[in-house]
């Protein structure tokens, strides 16, 4: 859980501090269990192999909710999230790092945009996003 | 080639997909959903936590809005993928199987656990692309979200990626 943090603080090309998330094949299930998705490509390994998967995926979903909280996180109790955008542009696997990261873009009045995105173990980015959040002052 | 979207789809562009559809948004199941992305943001768990960061009571990890209002389902409904065929009105394509794209979220103000949310999706978009893998169809719909007060609590447009 994160400090408050404010407007009076941040400048343009500040980075958001990495959050790294890594899902277990149980985390999938209950991802999927705790929004009554029956997708089989997230638990049904040789159906993902039949659809030329490697592995099982990690939701698209799932990645926008970490995404989610990375900036919830950042902006604070206070702070509020007013759009959140992401792209899944490459597939995402269990068991293995994924690290969501940002930067201030731009400040304008009291919105703060945010360039945000989530990157492989090797650095490759699978899910760029954008995000315009409010912070308070102090 | 023939084309992915046959031409009575792109009429379906604009419609409604389905009758809005309503439920309640439970404690638990926000509280599911936060704690199945290993969130534990103290704002979805204790009350004081909540009303100290502005919010009324506890609120509800926002793009849990996308899952929490489906009904129940047969599973005659059941497509080979896993996934329900599209509630209400179909689009046809000529297709086998759809990925999640992408989502694009506007939160206009706090979803509050116990709140009783309607949404209302209408096809915004029907896009047929070429990629590496061959054709493709770009599926874009936009669902709003109202609160019991039929305040306008947010507006999303999610993708879906149709081969």
């Amino acid at each position: 859980m994160s400090a408050q943090r404010f407007l009076d603080d941040i400048k343009a090309g500040d980075e958001l501090p990495a959050l790294i998330k890594c899902a277990s094949r149980a985390q999938l299930f209950l991802f999927s269990a705790a929004t009554l998705n029956p997708h089989r490509i997230h638990y049904d390994i040789d159906y993902a192999r039949e659809e030329g998967h490697p592995d099982l995926l990690v939701h698209g979903p799932l990645q926008g909710a970490w995404l989610h909280q990375f900036v919830r996180d950042w902006v604070g109790p206070a702070g509020r999230i007013q759009e959140l955008s992401w792209q899944n542009r490459s597939s995402a696997f269990p068991e293995s790092d994924l690290t969501f990261r940002g930067r201030v873009t731009e400040i304008d009045g009291g919105d703060v945009l945010l360039e945000v995105w989530e990157e492989d173990e090797d650095g490759n980015v699978l899910m760029p996003g954008r995000a315009k959040v409010q912070l308070p002052k102090r | 080639m023939d084309s992915l979207i046959p031409a009575e789809s792109m009429q379906l562009v604009g419609e409604r997909l389905s009758e809005p559809i309503a439920a309640t948004i439970h404690t638990e199941d926000a509280q599911r959903f936060a704690l199945a992305t290993d969130d534990r943001n103290p704002i979805y768990f204790d009350e004081a936590a909540a009303r100290k960061a502005g919010y009324r009571t506890l609120p509800v990890p926002p793009t849990l809005l996308a899952w929490a209002l489906a009904p129940p389902r047969p599973l005659d409904d059941l497509r080979v993928d896993g996934l329900f065929h599209a509630a209400g009105r179909r689009i046809p394509l000529n297709v086998d199987r759809v990925m999640a794209a992408g989502e694009e979220w506007e939160f206009l103000a706090p979803i509050y656990v116990e709140d009783r949310i309607t949404a209302e999706t209408r096809l915004h978009s029907l896009e047929e692309k070429v990629g590496r893998s061959g054709p493709f169809v770009v599926q874009i719909a936009e669902t709003r979200f109202t609160n019991q007060d039929g305040e306008l609590v947010a507006l999303q447009r999610a993708g879906g990626i149709a081969r």
